[in-house]
Protein backbone atom coordinates (compact mmCIF):
# COMPACT_ATOMS: atom_id res chain seq x y z
CA UNK A 1 0.00 0.00 0.00
CA UNK A 2 1.60 3.34 -0.80
CA UNK A 3 0.48 6.23 1.07
CA UNK A 4 1.44 9.60 0.65
CA UNK A 5 1.01 12.89 3.53
CA UNK A 6 0.00 16.46 2.29
CA UNK A 7 3.16 17.02 0.03
CA UNK A 8 3.84 20.41 -1.25
CA UNK A 9 6.44 21.29 -4.19
CA UNK A 10 7.87 24.50 -4.34
CA UNK A 11 9.89 25.37 -7.42
CA UNK A 12 11.71 28.67 -7.49
CA UNK A 13 9.23 30.00 -4.54
CA UNK A 14 6.47 28.92 -6.66
CA UNK A 15 3.98 26.73 -5.81
CA UNK A 16 3.16 23.76 -7.92
CA UNK A 17 0.54 22.16 -5.90
CA UNK A 18 0.55 22.21 -2.56
CA UNK A 19 -1.23 19.14 -0.08
CA UNK A 20 -1.52 16.44 -2.29
CA UNK A 21 -2.63 12.97 -0.17
CA UNK A 22 -3.32 9.93 -2.03
CA UNK A 23 -3.25 6.22 -0.63
CA UNK A 24 -3.49 3.51 -2.93
CA UNK A 25 -4.39 -0.12 -1.75
CA UNK A 26 -3.63 -3.43 -3.68
CA UNK A 27 -5.83 -3.84 -7.07
CA UNK A 28 -6.58 -0.21 -7.63
CA UNK A 29 -5.55 2.33 -10.37
CA UNK A 30 -4.68 6.31 -9.83
CA UNK A 31 -5.48 8.10 -12.92
CA UNK A 32 -3.69 11.60 -12.40
CA UNK A 33 -5.46 14.36 -14.51
CA UNK A 34 -4.84 17.82 -15.04
CA UNK A 35 -3.67 20.55 -17.77
CA UNK A 36 -0.13 20.95 -18.72
CA UNK A 37 2.51 22.32 -16.51
CA UNK A 38 0.26 21.23 -13.73
CA UNK A 39 3.21 19.06 -11.91
CA UNK A 40 1.86 15.54 -12.82
CA UNK A 41 5.19 14.43 -14.04
CA UNK A 42 6.31 16.09 -11.20
CA UNK A 43 4.19 14.26 -8.47
CA UNK A 44 5.21 11.01 -9.79
CA UNK A 45 8.55 11.78 -9.79
CA UNK A 46 8.22 12.68 -6.04
CA UNK A 47 6.57 9.49 -5.62
CA UNK A 48 9.57 8.01 -6.79
CA UNK A 49 11.50 10.03 -4.39
CA UNK A 50 13.71 11.18 -7.90
CA UNK A 51 12.44 15.00 -6.55
CA UNK A 52 12.23 15.20 -2.66
CA UNK A 53 9.40 17.37 -1.54
CA UNK A 54 9.37 20.13 -0.32
CA UNK A 55 7.20 19.26 2.83
CA UNK A 56 5.02 16.03 3.20
CA UNK A 57 5.82 12.02 3.41
CA UNK A 58 5.45 8.80 1.70
CA UNK A 59 5.30 5.70 3.20
CA UNK A 60 5.18 2.22 1.73
CA UNK A 61 3.60 -0.58 3.28
CA UNK A 62 4.06 1.53 6.78
CA UNK A 63 7.71 2.49 5.96
CA UNK A 64 8.38 6.24 4.91
CA UNK A 65 10.38 5.21 1.80
CA UNK A 66 13.49 8.06 2.55
CA UNK A 67 14.63 5.77 4.62
CA UNK A 68 14.02 2.54 3.08
CA UNK A 69 15.03 4.03 -0.44
CA UNK A 70 16.27 0.52 -1.72
CA UNK A 71 13.48 -1.58 -0.47
CA UNK A 72 11.04 0.76 -1.97
CA UNK A 73 12.36 0.19 -5.28
CA UNK A 74 12.80 -3.60 -5.38
CA UNK A 75 8.70 -3.14 -5.72
CA UNK A 76 8.36 -0.37 -7.76
CA UNK A 77 8.45 0.46 -11.94
CA UNK A 78 8.49 3.52 -13.00
CA UNK A 79 8.62 4.01 -16.83
CA UNK A 80 9.34 7.51 -17.40
CA UNK A 81 8.12 9.80 -20.21
CA UNK A 82 11.41 9.64 -21.94
CA UNK A 83 12.92 6.63 -23.57
CA UNK A 84 15.42 5.10 -21.53
CA UNK A 85 16.51 2.49 -24.35
CA UNK A 86 19.78 2.88 -25.23
CA UNK A 87 20.04 4.23 -28.66
CA UNK A 88 23.15 2.27 -29.78
CA UNK A 89 21.82 -0.87 -28.49
CA UNK A 90 19.41 -2.94 -30.61
CA UNK A 91 16.13 -4.02 -29.41
CA UNK A 92 16.80 -7.59 -27.77
CA UNK A 93 20.12 -6.09 -26.24
CA UNK A 94 18.48 -3.43 -24.14
CA UNK A 95 15.82 -6.35 -22.90
CA UNK A 96 18.60 -8.50 -21.82
CA UNK A 97 19.72 -5.70 -20.55
CA UNK A 98 17.03 -4.90 -18.40
CA UNK A 99 16.45 -8.26 -17.36
CA UNK A 100 20.36 -8.60 -15.82
CA UNK A 101 19.74 -5.55 -14.64
CA UNK A 102 16.56 -6.29 -12.70
CA UNK A 103 18.01 -9.70 -11.95
CA UNK A 104 14.76 -10.69 -13.62
CA UNK A 105 13.33 -14.42 -13.92
CA UNK A 106 12.00 -13.46 -17.22
CA UNK A 107 12.46 -16.87 -19.38
CA UNK A 108 13.45 -16.54 -23.59
CA UNK A 109 10.32 -17.63 -24.54
CA UNK A 110 8.45 -15.02 -22.54
CA UNK A 111 10.32 -12.01 -24.32
CA UNK A 112 9.92 -14.20 -27.74
CA UNK A 113 5.66 -13.91 -26.42
CA UNK A 114 6.07 -9.93 -25.80
CA UNK A 115 8.12 -9.01 -28.78
CA UNK A 116 5.51 -10.81 -31.03
CA UNK A 117 2.05 -9.48 -29.28
CA UNK A 118 3.97 -5.95 -29.43
CA UNK A 119 5.08 -6.83 -33.28
CA UNK A 120 8.31 -6.27 -32.24
CA UNK A 121 9.31 -9.31 -33.42
CA UNK A 122 11.30 -8.17 -36.43
CA UNK A 123 13.23 -5.27 -34.90
CA UNK A 124 14.80 -7.74 -32.92
CA UNK A 125 18.35 -6.83 -33.78
CA UNK A 126 17.67 -3.51 -34.95
CA UNK A 127 19.01 -0.62 -33.40
CA UNK A 128 16.88 1.96 -31.23
CA UNK A 129 17.47 4.51 -33.50
CA UNK A 130 15.81 3.07 -36.32
CA UNK A 131 12.64 2.41 -34.57
CA UNK A 132 10.04 5.11 -34.58
CA UNK A 133 8.56 6.76 -31.51
CA UNK A 134 5.84 4.70 -31.18
CA UNK A 135 8.10 1.11 -31.94
CA UNK A 136 10.06 2.89 -29.00
CA UNK A 137 7.50 3.02 -26.56
CA UNK A 138 6.17 -0.20 -26.99
CA UNK A 139 9.54 -1.12 -25.84
CA UNK A 140 9.65 0.90 -22.96
CA UNK A 141 6.68 -0.55 -21.36
CA UNK A 142 8.03 -4.14 -21.67
CA UNK A 143 9.65 -3.25 -18.54
CA UNK A 144 6.62 -3.43 -16.99
CA UNK A 145 6.79 -7.34 -17.64
CA UNK A 146 10.64 -7.68 -17.27
CA UNK A 147 10.76 -6.36 -14.16
CA UNK A 148 7.87 -7.78 -12.10
CA UNK A 149 6.97 -5.48 -9.70
CA UNK A 150 4.28 -4.83 -6.91
CA UNK A 151 3.66 -1.02 -7.82
CA UNK A 152 3.85 0.65 -11.40
CA UNK A 153 4.07 4.15 -11.89
CA UNK A 154 3.60 5.57 -15.58
CA UNK A 155 4.31 9.00 -17.21
CA UNK A 156 1.62 9.21 -20.02
CA UNK A 157 1.80 5.61 -21.05
CA UNK A 158 -0.62 6.17 -23.64
CA UNK A 159 1.23 8.62 -26.08
CA UNK A 160 2.39 7.43 -29.21
CA UNK A 161 0.65 4.29 -29.32
CA UNK A 162 -2.02 2.44 -31.63
CA UNK A 163 -4.86 1.53 -30.52
CA UNK A 164 -4.47 -2.01 -30.34
CA UNK A 165 -1.14 -1.85 -28.02
CA UNK A 166 -3.89 0.76 -25.92
CA UNK A 167 -6.26 -1.67 -26.06
CA UNK A 168 -3.45 -4.63 -24.90
CA UNK A 169 -2.08 -1.75 -22.38
CA UNK A 170 -5.18 -1.58 -20.42
CA UNK A 171 -5.71 -5.48 -20.25
CA UNK A 172 -2.34 -5.85 -18.94
CA UNK A 173 -3.27 -2.93 -16.24
CA UNK A 174 -6.62 -5.20 -15.52
CA UNK A 175 -4.70 -8.42 -15.10
CA UNK A 176 -1.99 -6.94 -12.77
CA UNK A 177 -4.54 -5.14 -10.21
CA UNK A 178 -6.12 -8.64 -10.29
CA UNK A 179 -3.24 -10.19 -9.32
CA UNK A 180 -3.01 -7.35 -6.38
CA UNK A 181 -0.37 -5.31 -8.16
CA UNK A 182 -1.09 -1.63 -7.84
CA UNK A 183 -0.91 0.83 -10.56
CA UNK A 184 -0.43 4.91 -10.58
CA UNK A 185 -0.31 7.12 -14.45
CA UNK A 186 -1.03 10.16 -15.48
CA UNK A 187 -3.07 10.43 -18.54
CA UNK A 188 -4.73 13.04 -20.23
CA UNK A 189 -7.22 9.99 -21.42
CA UNK A 190 -9.30 7.99 -19.11
CA UNK A 191 -9.44 4.71 -19.88
CA UNK A 192 -12.43 2.16 -19.24
CA UNK A 193 -10.63 0.45 -16.43
CA UNK A 194 -12.20 -1.11 -13.19
CA UNK A 195 -11.07 0.07 -9.50
CA UNK A 196 -9.71 3.31 -11.42
CA UNK A 197 -9.72 6.52 -9.35
CA UNK A 198 -9.23 10.06 -10.91
CA UNK A 199 -6.94 12.30 -8.94
CA UNK A 200 -7.40 16.20 -10.44
CA UNK A 201 -4.08 17.84 -9.60
CA UNK A 202 -6.13 21.12 -10.40
CA UNK A 203 -7.94 20.83 -6.63
CA UNK A 204 -4.37 21.06 -5.10
CA UNK A 205 -2.68 24.11 -7.27
CA UNK A 206 -2.17 27.52 -6.25
CA UNK A 207 -3.20 30.14 -8.49
CA UNK B 1 23.71 -11.41 -5.24
CA UNK B 2 21.15 -8.85 -7.24
CA UNK B 3 23.16 -5.83 -7.29
CA UNK B 4 26.22 -7.84 -8.95
CA UNK B 5 24.42 -8.85 -11.51
CA UNK B 6 23.42 -5.20 -11.51
CA UNK B 7 26.87 -3.99 -11.80
CA UNK B 8 27.65 -6.89 -14.05
CA UNK B 9 24.77 -5.67 -16.55
CA UNK B 10 26.19 -2.13 -16.82
CA UNK B 11 29.77 -2.95 -17.32
CA UNK B 12 28.53 -5.31 -20.29
CA UNK B 13 26.31 -2.63 -21.23
CA UNK B 14 28.41 -0.14 -21.27
CA UNK B 15 31.53 -2.28 -22.48
CA UNK B 16 28.74 -2.79 -26.08
CA UNK B 17 27.94 0.82 -25.85
CA UNK B 18 32.01 1.62 -25.64
CA UNK B 19 32.78 -1.20 -28.52
CA UNK B 20 29.73 0.19 -30.71
CA UNK B 21 31.42 3.73 -30.77
CA UNK B 22 34.81 2.57 -31.65
CA UNK B 23 35.19 5.30 -34.03
CA UNK B 24 34.84 7.67 -30.88
CA UNK B 25 38.32 6.40 -29.68
CA UNK B 26 40.20 6.25 -32.92
CA UNK B 27 39.34 9.55 -33.59
CA UNK B 28 40.64 10.71 -29.66
CA UNK B 29 43.39 8.77 -30.97
CA UNK B 30 44.57 10.39 -34.56
CA UNK B 31 43.82 13.49 -32.38
CA UNK B 32 46.82 12.64 -29.82
CA UNK B 33 49.13 11.29 -32.94
CA UNK B 34 48.40 14.77 -35.07
CA UNK B 35 48.88 17.39 -32.02
CA UNK B 36 52.37 15.60 -31.77
CA UNK B 37 53.13 15.80 -35.46
CA UNK B 38 51.97 19.40 -35.09
CA UNK B 39 54.56 20.41 -32.08
CA UNK B 40 57.36 18.53 -34.53
CA UNK B 41 56.70 20.74 -37.62
CA UNK B 42 56.14 24.11 -35.64
CA UNK B 43 59.44 23.50 -33.54
CA UNK B 44 61.50 22.35 -36.44
CA UNK B 45 64.25 19.29 -36.56
CA UNK B 46 66.32 20.06 -33.45
CA UNK B 47 66.58 16.69 -32.14
CA UNK B 48 68.27 17.35 -28.65
CA UNK B 49 65.62 19.93 -27.99
CA UNK B 50 62.29 17.08 -28.25
CA UNK B 51 64.12 14.97 -25.71
CA UNK B 52 64.33 17.91 -23.19
CA UNK B 53 60.57 18.69 -23.70
CA UNK B 54 59.37 15.63 -25.60
CA UNK B 55 57.69 14.67 -22.40
CA UNK B 56 56.02 17.57 -21.55
CA UNK B 57 54.25 17.73 -25.43
CA UNK B 58 53.18 14.48 -24.45
CA UNK B 59 51.61 14.90 -21.31
CA UNK B 60 50.01 18.22 -22.51
CA UNK B 61 48.04 16.43 -25.45
CA UNK B 62 47.24 14.02 -23.18
CA UNK B 63 45.20 16.26 -21.34
CA UNK B 64 43.86 17.82 -24.25
CA UNK B 65 42.83 14.58 -25.23
CA UNK B 66 41.47 14.03 -21.93
CA UNK B 67 38.76 17.13 -22.80
CA UNK B 68 37.22 15.40 -25.75
CA UNK B 69 36.18 12.64 -24.07
CA UNK B 70 34.20 14.69 -21.32
CA UNK B 71 30.83 14.79 -23.21
CA UNK B 72 30.96 10.52 -22.69
CA UNK B 73 30.83 9.93 -19.41
CA UNK B 74 27.26 10.78 -18.11
CA UNK B 75 25.27 13.08 -20.72
CA UNK B 76 23.47 10.65 -22.27
CA UNK B 77 22.57 8.47 -19.44
CA UNK B 78 21.33 11.80 -17.86
CA UNK B 79 19.88 12.81 -21.13
CA UNK B 80 17.60 9.84 -21.48
CA UNK B 81 17.16 8.88 -18.03
CA UNK B 82 18.52 6.02 -17.61
CA UNK B 83 20.52 6.98 -15.01
CA UNK B 84 17.37 7.28 -12.47
CA UNK B 85 16.41 3.89 -13.69
CA UNK B 86 20.33 2.60 -12.93
CA UNK B 87 19.72 3.80 -9.92
CA UNK B 88 16.11 2.36 -8.99
CA UNK B 89 17.93 -1.19 -9.67
CA UNK B 90 19.94 -0.60 -6.39
CA UNK B 91 23.08 1.11 -7.53
CA UNK B 92 23.87 4.21 -5.63
CA UNK B 93 25.03 6.79 -7.73
CA UNK B 94 28.66 6.50 -5.94
CA UNK B 95 28.51 3.14 -7.46
CA UNK B 96 27.53 4.22 -10.74
CA UNK B 97 30.22 6.51 -10.59
CA UNK B 98 33.05 4.64 -10.14
CA UNK B 99 32.06 1.98 -12.77
CA UNK B 100 31.64 4.19 -15.26
CA UNK B 101 35.32 5.62 -14.78
CA UNK B 102 36.66 1.72 -14.86
CA UNK B 103 34.85 1.62 -18.38
CA UNK B 104 36.13 4.76 -19.88
CA UNK B 105 39.73 4.19 -18.05
CA UNK B 106 39.73 0.83 -20.20
CA UNK B 107 38.54 2.31 -23.61
CA UNK B 108 39.46 5.63 -23.81
CA UNK B 109 43.02 5.41 -21.75
CA UNK B 110 44.41 1.99 -22.24
CA UNK B 111 44.57 2.75 -26.17
CA UNK B 112 47.24 5.50 -25.21
CA UNK B 113 49.78 2.65 -24.06
CA UNK B 114 49.83 1.68 -27.38
CA UNK B 115 50.35 5.29 -29.11
CA UNK B 116 52.40 6.33 -26.26
CA UNK B 117 55.76 4.97 -27.60
CA UNK B 118 54.73 5.38 -31.31
CA UNK B 119 54.60 9.35 -30.12
CA UNK B 120 58.20 9.09 -28.38
CA UNK B 121 59.94 7.74 -31.36
CA UNK B 122 58.40 10.65 -33.53
CA UNK B 123 59.86 12.51 -31.17
CA UNK B 124 62.91 10.93 -30.71
CA UNK B 125 62.46 10.20 -26.63
CA UNK B 126 65.21 8.07 -25.44
CA UNK B 127 63.52 4.65 -24.13
CA UNK B 128 64.66 4.52 -20.90
CA UNK B 129 62.48 7.75 -20.27
CA UNK B 130 59.82 6.08 -22.48
CA UNK B 131 59.64 3.53 -19.39
CA UNK B 132 59.03 6.50 -17.05
CA UNK B 133 56.36 8.12 -19.32
CA UNK B 134 54.29 5.07 -19.24
CA UNK B 135 54.71 4.68 -15.60
CA UNK B 136 53.71 8.10 -14.42
CA UNK B 137 50.42 7.59 -17.61
CA UNK B 138 49.57 4.42 -15.44
CA UNK B 139 49.59 6.31 -12.07
CA UNK B 140 48.37 9.52 -13.96
CA UNK B 141 45.43 8.51 -16.17
CA UNK B 142 43.36 7.22 -13.59
CA UNK B 143 43.36 10.81 -11.86
CA UNK B 144 42.85 12.48 -15.15
CA UNK B 145 39.44 10.00 -15.89
CA UNK B 146 38.46 10.53 -12.22
CA UNK B 147 39.14 14.71 -13.11
CA UNK B 148 37.01 14.52 -16.21
CA UNK B 149 34.40 12.84 -14.19
CA UNK B 150 33.88 15.57 -11.90
CA UNK B 151 33.83 18.15 -14.37
CA UNK B 152 31.64 16.03 -16.68
CA UNK B 153 28.89 15.76 -14.14
CA UNK B 154 29.07 19.49 -12.83
CA UNK B 155 27.89 20.26 -16.22
CA UNK B 156 25.19 18.21 -16.33
CA UNK B 157 22.49 20.89 -17.15
CA UNK B 158 25.33 23.14 -18.62
CA UNK B 159 23.56 23.27 -22.33
CA UNK B 160 25.23 26.22 -23.82
CA UNK B 161 28.74 26.70 -22.33
CA UNK B 162 30.92 23.86 -23.10
CA UNK B 163 34.20 25.07 -22.56
CA UNK B 164 34.37 25.34 -18.66
CA UNK B 165 34.05 21.73 -18.87
CA UNK B 166 37.41 21.59 -20.11
CA UNK B 167 38.90 25.01 -17.85
CA UNK B 168 37.60 22.57 -14.84
CA UNK B 169 39.91 19.54 -15.70
CA UNK B 170 42.66 22.24 -17.12
CA UNK B 171 42.49 23.90 -13.35
CA UNK B 172 42.25 20.15 -11.65
CA UNK B 173 45.32 18.36 -13.64
CA UNK B 174 48.12 20.94 -12.67
CA UNK B 175 49.56 18.80 -10.06
CA UNK B 176 49.44 15.56 -12.09
CA UNK B 177 51.19 17.44 -14.88
CA UNK B 178 53.36 18.95 -12.29
CA UNK B 179 54.70 15.45 -10.98
CA UNK B 180 54.38 13.40 -14.26
CA UNK B 181 56.51 15.62 -16.11
CA UNK B 182 58.95 16.51 -13.35
CA UNK B 183 59.64 12.33 -12.79
CA UNK B 184 61.73 12.60 -15.64
CA UNK B 185 63.59 15.42 -14.97
CA UNK B 186 63.83 14.37 -11.24
CA UNK B 187 67.21 12.45 -10.14
CA UNK B 188 67.14 9.18 -9.43
CA UNK B 189 66.48 9.58 -5.72
CA UNK B 190 63.97 11.89 -6.15
CA UNK B 191 62.20 10.02 -8.52
CA UNK B 192 60.80 7.42 -6.01
CA UNK B 193 59.23 10.30 -3.93
CA UNK B 194 57.87 12.05 -6.93
CA UNK B 195 56.09 8.47 -8.05
CA UNK B 196 54.88 8.00 -4.58
CA UNK B 197 53.13 11.67 -4.44
CA UNK B 198 51.58 10.71 -7.30
CA UNK B 199 50.08 7.34 -5.94
CA UNK B 200 48.58 9.64 -3.47
CA UNK B 201 46.88 11.88 -5.71
CA UNK B 202 45.41 8.82 -7.24
CA UNK B 203 44.11 7.55 -4.33
CA UNK B 204 42.91 11.05 -3.21
CA UNK B 205 40.73 10.93 -6.19
CA UNK B 206 39.50 8.03 -6.42
CA UNK B 207 38.32 8.40 -2.67
CA UNK B 208 36.93 11.42 -3.38
CA UNK B 209 35.74 11.28 -6.89
CA UNK B 210 32.52 9.34 -6.19
CA UNK B 211 31.32 11.50 -4.06
CA UNK B 212 31.73 14.61 -5.52
CA UNK B 213 29.97 13.19 -8.78
CA UNK B 214 27.09 11.59 -6.94
CA UNK B 215 26.61 14.58 -5.24
CA UNK B 216 26.51 16.60 -8.86
CA UNK B 217 24.02 14.12 -10.45
CA UNK B 218 21.63 14.33 -7.34
CA UNK B 219 21.67 17.95 -7.64
CA UNK B 220 21.27 17.74 -11.49
CA UNK B 221 18.55 15.85 -11.62
CA UNK B 222 16.50 17.77 -8.86
CA UNK B 223 17.11 20.60 -10.66
CA UNK B 224 15.83 19.45 -14.22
Amino acid sequence: MLLANNISFYRNNNIIFKDVSLALPPQKIINITGANGIGKTTLLKILTHVLIPKKGDIFWNGKNIKKNLFNYYKDVTFVMDKQTSNINLSVIENIFFWKKLFSSIISKKEIDAILDLLSLDSYRNTPINYLSNGEIKKLELTRLVIERKKLWMLDEPYIGLDIETINLLNETFINHTKSGGMIIFSSHYVPEIPNIENLQLENYAQR
Amino acid sequence: MHSVNSILALFYRELKISYRNFSDILSILMFFLLGILIFVFSIGPNTEMFNEIGIGVIWTLILLSNNLSLRKFYQNDFNDGSIILLHMSGLSYELIVLIKIMIIWIFLQLPFFIIIPLAAILLNIELPNVNLILISFLIGSPILTSIASISGSMNLLNQRNFAIGSVIIMILSIPIIIFSVGIINASEEIVRAQLKILIGILFFFLAVTPWVSAACIKLAIQNK
